[in-house]
Order: structure tokens, then sequence, then C-alpha cells
């Protein structure tokens, strides 16, 4: 429970620390040196709610602002069961990522093509209007007090962070020592945005891969939208197609599904998977001899290079759909 | 919802038997899932199944109450989260971070229990025994 107390003579001591040790803060020289232009000077989400944690529970309260702000209904309390570990007295970071796709909102850790654009990309989304989950660790690699708070502005003049941390509704650190702790928990942050939402710092891998992993939890229609916000972004996707064609899919839009699929299948000739799904939307629409065809690939490039399990699926496609052209 | 089609594969058996538990996952009759796009053939695929068996084991249940955690909780937790995130829990677990003041190493219940132990790298006995060592502070 000392975190939150403790939390500025900690980074005090460990600014204090590093100085001596003659570590660096690239990252904050790199802005004071070089601010990016398109970063607003001052950003504070003041409507971002508060819940002050209870001992231990730093994940399930930081968890509950974010999601509160993505517009999911819970409490920290609602929260513990899903990420709270009594043993461990702490939130491990899948859980914190899996517990925001359970409540409904796409969980996106941070990431970067570059490490050293972590903190500018994190106060990008910031002002882009979204509250961040970091993980520090407030005190030193070989003795850590691990830490979770929420990033809900800044001031870049000042070079000062603010927070929502522990028992302080907001705690205002210098970046530098910002910096140190969170480099300490190899930059990790997450966002929790409502479907369709774009991370402002989106890298391709990481939002399909989220996309993918929340699909299970949200209605098709939300997506829809979320697959859509992919392909915009990256109209190549294989993985948006596939998802997108399969939520029309499963709306029942036959129709959208298969003019969905039919992109894929132009776009990567050499999937199996779009093969089969579009060989299996026609055919629910009793086109039989296109469905044939498409069906005929899919097996075609299953053998070749798919998986067994596509191996299996497409040919039980092309099975029924022979089955019933007869 | 074609029936004959959902039983091909021990695999599509397993993914429709989770489902039964999920909210909104069809079983769609020969429709591959968007997750099977970036899995590569040589990626481990992890068996759920026997993880999920695992949390009904009666050794496992008693430890899992004995921390607080009941069985539904811990079905859900485990569902709740992907193949990759899974196998990153189960290569270190000792070493990740538990946000909320811990430290260093604190072996655990749960997911730590589960992923390792049927993944090889610990037994639940051992396990268990090392959650009653007083934590170093």
């Amino acid at each position: 429970m000392s975190v939150n107390k403790n939390a500025r003579m900690q980074a005090g001591v460990l600014f204090l620390i590093m100085l001596l040790s003659g570590c660096a803060t690239p990252q904050t020289q790199q802005l004071r040196h070089t601010p990016p232009k398109d970063l607003p000077a001052h950003v504070e989400l003041t409507d971002v709610p508060f819940y002050p944690q209870n001992t231990h529970q730093c994940g399930p309260a930081a968890l509950a602002m974010v999601l509160n702000a993505g517009g999911a209904q819970v409490t920290p309390d609602s929260l513990i069961k899903q990420v709270y570990l009594p043993g461990r007295e702490g939130s491990l970071q899948v859980e914190m990522l899996a517990s925001g796709r359970r409540n409904g909102l796409l969980a996106y850790p941070l990431t970067s093509s570059r490490q050293d654009l972590s903190l500018q990309n994190l106060l990008t989304e910031v002002a882009a209007g979204t509250p961040v989950v970091v993980l520090q660790n407030l005190a030193l690699r070989w003795y850590p007090v691990w830490h979770y708070a929420v990033v809900i502005g800044y001031d870049l003049p000042r070079q000062e962070i603010i927070l929502r941390s522990g028992l302080e509704q907001r705690l205002i650190i210098p970046f530098a020592t910002f910096e140190y702790t969170w480099q300490r928990a190899a930059y990790w942050a997450m966002l929790a945005l409502p479907a369709g939402v774009m991370p402002r710092t989106a890298t391709e891998e990481t939002y399909i891969k989220a996309a993918v992993a929340l699909e299970k939890n949200i209605t098709p229609k939300k997506n829809v939208v979320v697959y859509q916000a992919a392909l915009k972004k990256w109209p190549n996707n294989l993985t948006a197609y596939i998802g997108l064609g399969n939520a029309f899919y499963t709306l029942g839009d036959k129709e959208q599904a298969e003019k969905v699929l039919r992109q894929a299948t132009l776009a990567h000739p050499d999937s199996a998977i779009a093969f089969n799904n579009l060989a299996q939307t026609l055919a629910d629409q009793k086109r039989y001899t296109e469905a044939f065809s498409a069906a005929t690939q899919a097996v075609r490039l299953a053998e070749t290079k798919g998986s067994s399990e596509e191996q299996g699926v497409t040919q039980i496609t092309l099975n029924e759909i022979q089955e019933k052209m007869h | 919802m074609n029936k004959r089609f959902v039983c091909i594969t021990g695999r599509i058996l397993m993914l429709s038997m989770l489902s039964l538990s999920l909210p909104l996952q069809s079983v769609q009759a020969a429709m591959i899932g968007a997750d099977k796009v970036t899995i590569s053939a040589t990626q481990v695929q992890f068996d759920r199944a026997r993880v999920q068996a695992l949390i009904d084991r009666e050794d496992i249940r008693a430890a899992l109450q004995k921390e607080g955690i009941d069985i539904q909780t811990a079905h859900a937790r485990v569902n709740a989260l992907t193949d990759d995130e899974v196998q990153q829990v189960a290569g270190k677990l000792d070493q990740l971070p538990a946000g909320g003041e811990v430290l260093g190493i604190l072996l655990t219940v749960f997911i730590v229990l589960l992923v390792t132990d049927i993944l090889g790298f610990t037994k639940v006995f051992p396990f268990t025994r090392a959650i009653t060592h007083p934590a170093r502070r």
C-alpha cells in the first residue's frame, strides 16, 4: 500500500539514483529538444473518472478508469474477479488486456515500431482523447515495485505528465521521472477503445491481433465496425477481410459477406480460407456452380500450404457442395 | 447450423464446445475464423480443453479455492486469454510483473499453476507448497 503514499518520494529517490548512476532519459530529452509539431502543448482529460485503489489493487482501479472512459459500465470491484491474483497481490498485463476485451472494448497494447518513440506515442494517444494505462516499476530493477496508473494528461513546456495513480487523483511528475519508472516496465501501456475507434499510433499487426481477440466478446455488428476500421487503414489486410466477411455472414447478410470475401480472394489469391468462406457463402445462396469452383480452389490451396484444419474444413465444404449439386 | 459439420476434427469440436460458454460466438457451418489467418504451421496450438479440464481436477480445485478463486472464475479467465497470451505467460510467469506492489519471484495460483503445469514446467504439488512460503519483503 506504500505505493501510493510514497510514489512521489520513491520517484524522487529514483531520479537521484539515476542521475548518480548516469542513466539517461533519452525520450524526455528528445521531447524537450524537438517537440512534435502536431502535439498540443497541454492536454488533460478531466472527464476520466477516478477510483482510488484498495490495497494492492491498482490493476482493477486503473482498468476501471479507462474502461469507464471507453464507455463500459464497470467498477474496480467488478474487475477484481477478472484480473486480480491474490497469490501475487497484483494483476498480470495479459489479464488486464483480456479484461478490457471481456468488457467489450478493444484492448490495444501500445507498441511502436521504434521503442525510442514510446513516450511520444503515449502522449499522442492522450492528445487524441484516450486515457492510457501504464505499468511502472516505481523502484529498481533488482527491487521492483510494480504499479499500474492512468496517464490522463501532460504539459510539454513544463515537461510534466499527469496521472491518476493510487490514491492520487492528479499526480504530476516530471517526464524524466516517469520515463525512468516506465522504462523499467519495458514501456508497457494499454488503451481500451470502443469498436471502430483506431488508436492514433496503431500498427497493423497489433491492431489486427487485438481485433481478432475481441471478436468473440462483441456483437457481429460491432465486429463489422472493428474490421471496417482496419480495412480503411490497411486496405489489403487478409485477416480483416476474413473477419469482416465472417461478421456479415453471421449477421445473415450473405450479399455483403460475398462481396467482401470475393475482394479477399482477389487481393489474396493464395488464401484457402478466403476461397473456402466464399464458397460457403455462395452455397448458402444456392449458387452451387460458383460455390463449387471456389471450394475446389480452396482445397487445392489448402493442400499445398494450408494447415491440417484448413485441409479438413475445405474438403468438407467441397463435399457438401457436391452433395447439394446432385 | 448444419450439424454434420461441427464434429469434423477434434479441434473444431473443442472450439465449438468452448463457444458454448461465450456470448455471440456462432458455430458456423464451414466458415474458417479470422483468427486462423495468421497461425503458422509451426505455432504451438495450445490446448485449452486440457487446461479447462485441469481446473476441474480435485486437487487443483482445492488449491484455487484456498486462494479464494472459484472454479467458474478460473474457467472464464482462461477463456479470456488468447493463445498468444497464454504462451507469453507460460514461458516466464515467475518473472512477469504483476502490478500492485509485488516483490520478486513469488509463485502464485491460478494461471501460473494451470499453465505451467499443463506445459510441464511445474507440478501442482511443488507449486502449492511454494505459495505457503512467506513473501519476501
